[in-house]
């Protein structure tokens, strides 16, 4: 039964080869279908975590030892396997402007397909290659997601699809170095293999091997400073899909970062490295979104802060650091798509919101509690997140990062209130404007709902999030699992 | 100012590479997975050709990935140029002219057969399915240079590369639901160096050869027609 | 100094430096698309470099042996492969990309094509109802 958890990246990959010549017959079928497909997965990832509670490896094509792929699958990988499906379908593109051609709505849908593929392959897979290779699979279908525009592809939607393209290509090619000079010196791609293998990695040219795979990652996961392309791409895309690379494919890059990290180069180092770019990613992010004019750009800046909270926490060694990140990074996965899906009709300037909570009270309610989980108000799981964070930090006696969260959370506070105040103002002048599409509606509330289950059960929540980081960190474990037993 | 700076900052760059160059072990590569693959790789899938051993066999699901990445590069590109163009159906440029007209012709079957034949013979001779599907592509590309009022029919292209890729996975589940992994290579293996051996490889490696075929036709067709379509407009 | 080694070396190395420099430095698309298509090579090469064995043979098992030293190693030459298709694609798509941006915007010069997305972007933002792109020159 475990096998078929290579199904969420094959069904996927199948569905999106197959969906432009199912539409020709029927477009409503494979608008249909796609979803159903993907909740189908999810259910069956639920199942597995039901009943394999245990760690376990895949090898593909029954290749075993490190000259084949391994899939390495363990309680963090089923998270992230079975979070991946929920989300999509959450941001699914449920209505498209009738304008559209039925072959630009299948492309869409094609590639929003592909992007689940790549992302279910990225959680689970257990070598530095094929790692590579989903991570680009998921760079062109975002290409093609933000070319494709907000209703209408224009020319700002291609040029700030290009901006992107260009970042990430440079950042490939160093990624791709990276891997190269990795196997000049380990010959090896195995992420357990290069674990047991470490010590040859802990020279200037391993070191060096890090910084460019960073780089090459960190496109995605809105490092600094290859981050440019963020504030563009989601004021240029439609939300849905600035929601999809914020909330799921922003914490895809983050983990294989993480696992670089974790298996191949536990300096000390490499985590300073990453403190010093959370530390600068979230100042700039926070100033930038101060002076935002409009609430996508305002969005899009606080992204990119709370991805720099992420990566500060993972420079935090051991379980601890692990534990922070996980909980900032999946309180960020549930609370930024519904920020973006509520953008979705309020996404412009901040200006003209004042008094729009009339025309969408569930919305502008469940901004407020976005809102108050992202700054850290307890008992919101936010609050949570922000606790672990800074009892790791404290626990480093790293007294910057910890000043620079404490000044993002009150500048956060600041932005995120006065746009509050905004939206439940009164304004004569102001006409109200038309509300939300009811699948926005939808989808942010079941986040919301999502966000209030996990603070009456905070305290479950915080026990698997334990048990799953003391897992991820156990690298023992991980090098007996895939190459130990079974070659 | 900037130039100098830029300059400055690439010389520093070039500096470093060749120091990180000089740290490398170039012609001793470490070889830990290379030597097992050199030993086991024919025997264990039947290809004589190793790195179609790897590509297929041990890497199988990089090479999946791949075809995904090609098909996200077409349908983004298709979706790119799809919108915001006018349906234009007259084109106004003439045919190529005598030479490249016959040439076309007569170098269609020819580019055909090769294609084919470096697909097929992946497996024992360097190529395979991306190799042999370019020079596939550029045979059905051939005839729209040579007569550009001519049209790519985009229908069948889609439904080939639709279906070839759909194969490809079909394959690999095959092998999971018969035989336990994920494209595990089955049928059987034969004698290293005849055309029928390496079990499912050959298979899966014409699958690769249609699709990337199909797709580069139909994306070069569309950057073509394209084409026509800004000449139209200027001539206009 | 000037050893075999450091020959194949600077191949790939002034091919990345190449690339990645126009790739910072230029300012119209297209040259930007030109370096990319350089510095992935370039990049290519460095790993087919990683795999090179002096005095060997192609991995094909039929091929014979004798006076050599072995054979290369696969894996980088398998894995170059995907990175070329996978360089392919993009530079494909980049070119669409930059097709219709000449088409919407009518120029090529990186620094005119910012300055003009910023502008629908402000456009877009006033109107948070409905959206307003600039139309396209030829529309």
């Amino acid at each position: 039964m475990q096998e078929l958890i290579i199904l969420t990246f094959a069904v996927p990959l199948l569905l999106a080869f197959l969906l432009p010549s199912l539409s020709r017959i029927s477009f409503t079928l494979s608008k249909l279908l796609a979803p159903v497909v993907l909740v189908a997965l999810a259910v069956m990832v639920g199942c597995i975590w039901q009943f394999h509670d245990d760690t376990f490896v895949l090898h593909i094509g029954n290749f075993t030892g490190p000259q084949g792929i391994v899939f390495y699958i363990d309680r963090l990988a089923l998270l992230f396997a079975f979070a991946v499906p929920v989300i999509t379908v959450l941001l699914w593109p449920w209505y498209f402007d009738p304008q559209e051609s039925s072959e630009l709505k299948t492309r869409k849908l094609s590639l929003t397909l592909l992007l689940v593929a790549a992302s279910a392959g990225m959680s689970l897979s257990g070598d530095i290659f094929n790692l590579y290779v989903f991570y680009e699979l998921l760079a062109v279908a975002s290409y093609g997601l933000i070319a494709a525009g907000d209703h209408k592809a224009g020319g700002s939607s291609y040029a700030a699809a290009f901006r992107y393209l260009m970042i990430s290509a440079l950042g490939s090619v160093f990624a791709l170095l990276g891997i190269a000079l990795i196997y000049f010196q380990t010959g090896t791609l195995n992420l357990a293999h290069l674990s047991e293998m470490k010590q040859v990695l802990d020279s200037p040219a391993g070191l060096i091997a890090f910084v460019f795979i960073l780089l090459g990652f960190g496109v995605k996961a809105e490092l600094f400073p290859v981050n440019s392309w963020v504030p563009e791409a989601y004021m240029a895309s439609s939300k849905r899909v600035a929601g999809l690379l914020a909330g799921l494919v922003s914490k895809l890059a983050v983990l294989v970062i993480i696992k670089a990290l974790i298996l191949i180069y536990p300096q000390d180092e490499a985590r300073q490295l990453l403190l010093i770019l959370g530390v600068i990613g979230v100042l700039i992010g926070e100033f930038s979104a101060m002076k935002a004019q409009d609430m996508t750009r305002m969005l899009s800046w606080s992204s990119i802060a709370q991805l720099g909270l992420v990566f500060i926490a993972f420079s935090i060694p051991g379980k601890a650091g692990m534990l922070a990140g996980l909980a900032v990074a999946l309180h960020h996965m549930i609370t930024k798509p519904a920020l973006f899906l509520i953008a979705e009709r309020w996404g412009g300037s901040l200006q003209k919101l004042t008094g729009q909570a009339a025309s969408s009270p569930l919305m502008a309610a469940l901004f407020v509690l976005f809102a108050l989980s992202m700054v850290g108000v307890p008992p919101l799981p936010g609050f949570w997140a922000k606790f672990l964070l800074l009892s790791g930090l404290s626990a480093q006696e790293a007294w910057l990062a910890i000043g620079v969260v404490l000044v993002m959370t009150v500048i956060e506070a600041n932005y995120l209130y006065r746009v509050i105040s905004s939206l439940y103002g009164k304004d004569e002048l102001q006409s109200i404007s038309s509300g939300h599409h009811k699948a926005d509606v939808f989808s942010a509330a079941i986040l919301g709902g999502v966000l209030i289950f996990s603070t009456i059960q905070i305290q479950a929540i915080g026990k698997t999030l334990d048990d799953i980081a003391s897992d991820a960190v156990d690298i023992k474990s991980y090098i007996s699992n895939s190459i130990g037993g079974s070659s | 100012m900037h130039r100098f700076t830029s300059f400055l900052f690439l010389g520093g760059f070039l500096f470093f590479l060749s120091v990180l160059a000089g740290i490398l072990p170039l012609g001793d590569p470490p070889m830990l997975i290379g030597q097992v693959i050199q030993n086991q790789g024919a025997t264990e899938t039947g290809a004589a050709n190793l790195v179609t051993a790897v590509v297929l066999g041990y890497r199988g699901i990089d090479t999946l990935g791949e075809l995904a990445i090609l098909f996200a590069a077409a349908t983004a590109g298709g979706l790119v140029l799809s919108s915001g163009r006018r349906k234009s159906s007259v084109c106004s440029d003439d045919d190529a002219g005598f030479i490249v007209k016959t040439a076309a012709e007569l170098l269609f079957p020819l580019l055909v057969v090769a294609g084919l034949y470096i697909v097929i013979h992946g497996h024992l001779t360097p190529g395979g399915g991306f190799q042999g599907g370019v020079i596939l592509a550029s045979a059905f590309f051939l005839p729209l240079l040579a007569r550009p009022s001519a049209k790519m029919n985009h229908k069948v292209m889609s439904l080939v590369e639709g279906f070839s890729g759909a194969a490809f996975i079909c394959i690999g589940l095959i092998g999971l639901f018969n035989h336990g992994a994920f494209l595990q290579p089955f049928l059987s293996k034969g004698v290293v160096g005849e055309l029928f051996s390496a079990g499912t490889l050959p298979l899966l490696y014409i699958a690769v050869g249609l699709k990337v075929g199909a797709e580069l036709a139909g994306l070069l067709a569309a950057l073509n027609e394209e084409d026509d379509t800004e000449e139209g407009n200027e001539h206009a | 100094m000037l050893d075999a080694n450091s020959i194949l070396f600077a191949g790939a190395v002034g091919l990345l430096v190449i690339g990645i420099g126009g790739m910072v430095i230029s300012d119209h698309l297209y040259r930007m698309l030109l370096a990319l298509a350089l510095a992935e090579a370039g990049a290519n090469l460095m790993l087919v470099l990683a795999g090179f064995k002096w005095n060997a043979v192609a991995p094909i098992v039929t091929f014979s042996m004798a006076g050599t030293s072995g054979m290369v190693d696969p894996v980088p030459q398998a894995m170059v492969l995907t990175a070329i298709v996978i360089g392919v694609g993009v530079q494909a798509l980049a070119l669409t990309m930059i097709i219709r941006i000449r088409n919407a915007y009518g120029t090529l010069s990186m620094r005119e094509i910012k300055h003009k997305m910023e502008q629908d972007f402000a456009a877009k933002a006033d109107l948070p109802i409905e959206t307003r792109n600039i139309p396209a020159r030829n529309e």
